[in-house]
């Protein structure tokens, strides 16, 4: 039968030329890929928003202060507009749709009343940096800018920035009741768990505003 | 010996695993804002018959005052300032007063970090003290909670109701009510005296998450009631973290290798009966 001869050939040729592909395949796919880590604070750097900053003064019967429309931290480049952002129906944190951008949760004070205003945004998005990326390379007394729907800017200094574990997230702490005007800025971090595709870590950077 | 070899590489790849599975994110550390060493401290002068004074605040032993307030009035009550937790004294001189002169009253506080006080000036001016406050921090969730200052001196014995919720029956001058939680919303405060005296009333927003001073003052005319948020915080607080974060810039482990195995083992199956296939031909061929 010396039909079947080239038919025999090819697929001993077919099967040998697949190994050696699946070989290389597979030698060339044994390294990782290393995290991508964000460059110093500083670098590119971006200049303090213009205008009057305005501290509401405290009183018996405070002033309401308009809603927050944008966030600037210009020693890790970050300049954002904010969305408005509430909670999911398990009661859950809702977060921005867009890695680029970052919200407001309207449940917690505005940004420059008394109490913890609450800013959240992402670390990265599926392949590149997001707006919060350099967060955690924030250290105490770097300053953040809030802009207001009325025009007016509220400035903050950085206090502390803390990394907690999800499962361990002290909501006290961050959500609680505080007596002078504090903001808390969230972003993801630490080990990313390719198994449920979340950070196990949230990194908060709390800041006081410059009375 | 050979099964003891294998048994150790087994150990070393189990351990090698281990580490690559994340097992270190345990030992990082975790700080409350607690341990970040600050507290509040805030000022008040609540002595009806008192004339307006200068406020110190010192950090214990050291002579400099922190923070002086000027020509603080009745009824006045300072924001809260920011400190490092430790041990201060709070004195009180008649305004204009030299700053080394002897202050009129004076009393130390313990400022623990995370925590909130008032030191406030209280009583009549012939028994006049400076009186610590503890200032809550927490709310049950999604209520709000409130207490009174009772600073009236015209008026010695008060009755606050908020809406239809009694905050304090009889309330007496230089005391202070606890506090109670109440459902948020905005009513109205009314304080009386019993028949026939004074009553004030005032309406008040209270926030779920916020903690509240109302303060019962002698007014020009009657009683005055004056409401200060003390903290705010969100009357919600969403459960747990955050998920912000899609990996994109996280680090990531070799792929796995089952589709690579699986295309040798498919290959090697695919050369093998070709291969078969070719002998047996070749043998056939021969065979004629």
């Amino acid at each position: 039968m010396p039909t079947r001869w080239p038919a025999a050939a090819l697929a001993l040729a077919a099967g040998l030329v697949v190994i050696a592909g699946a070989t290389t395949g597979l030698l060339l796919t044994r390294h990782g890929t290393p995290a991508l880590r964000p460059p110093a604070p500083g670098v590119g750097a971006l200049p303090a928003p213009t205008g009057p900053i305005v501290a509401v003064p405290q009183s018996a019967t405070p002033k309401p202060v308009a809603a927050p429309v944008s966030l600037t931290i210009p020693l890790i480049g970050v300049r954002t507009n904010l969305i408005t952002l509430g909670l999911t129906s398990d009661g859950e944190l809702q977060v921005p749709t867009s890695y680029t951008i970052a919200g407001w949760y309207t449940g917690s004070p505005r940004p420059g009343a008394i109490g913890s205003s609450i800013i959240i945004g992402h670390i990265d998005g599926h392949h590149l940096p997001g707006v919060f990326w350099r967060l955690d390379t924030l250290t105490r007394g770097d300053k953040i800018y809030v802009k207001r729907a009325d025009g007016t800017t509220v400035e903050f200094r950085v206090t502390s920035v803390q990394e907690y574990l999800k499962d361990h997230f002290p909501t006290e702490d961050v959500y609680g009741p505080v007596p002078d005007a504090e903001l808390r800025l969230i972003t993801c971090g630490g080990t990313f768990d390719l198994a449920t595709g979340h950070y196990l870590s949230n990194f908060v950077v709390y800041a006081t505003e410059v009375g | 010996m050979k099964i003891s070899r294998l048994t150790r590489r087994l150990l070393m790849l189990l351990a090698a695993s281990a580490l690559l599975l994340g097992i270190p994110a345990a030992a990082t550390a975790f700080a409350s804002s607690a341990t970040m060493g600050t507290g509040w401290i805030r000022l008040a002068h609540l002595s009806p018959n008192t004339p307006a004074v200068d406020v110190y605040l010192y950090s214990f032993g050291n002579s400099n005052a922190m923070i002086v307030l000027h020509h603080v009035a009745y009824g006045t009550v300072s924001p809260y300032e920011s400190v490092q937790a430790g041990d201060y004294s709070v004195a009180m001189r008649a305004a204009g007063a030299s700053a080394t002169s002897q202050p009129v009253l004076s009393t130390s506080v313990t400022i623990a970090a995370g925590h909130a006080y008032t030191v406030a000036g209280m009583g009549p001016e012939s028994g006049l003290r400076l009186q610590v406050l503890d200032d809550k921090l927490t709310t049950p969730s999604g209520q709000a909670l409130v207490r009174v200052i009772q600073a009236s001196l015209k008026d010695q014995v008060v009755k606050v109701t908020l809406g239809s919720t009694v905050l304090a029956s009889s309330l007496k001058f230089a005391n202070v009510s606890a506090y109670q939680p109440v459902s948020p919303g905005t009513v109205t405060v009314t304080v009386s005296a019993g028949a026939g005296a004074g009553e004030a009333n005032s309406s008040v927003t209270l926030a779920a998450g916020t903690v509240h001073t109302l303060v019962v003052l002698d007014g020009a005319n009657g009683l005055e009631v004056v409401s200060l948020e003390d903290a705010s915080g969100s009357g919600e607080p969403p459960l747990g973290g955050v998920s912000t974060g899609f990996g994109g810039t996280a680090g990531h482990g070799p792929g796995s290798p089952v589709p690579w195995l699986a295309a040798i083992g498919a290959g090697g199956l695919l050369a093998l009966t070709g291969g078969l296939r070719l002998r047996r031909n070749r043998q056939l061929s021969t065979g004629i």
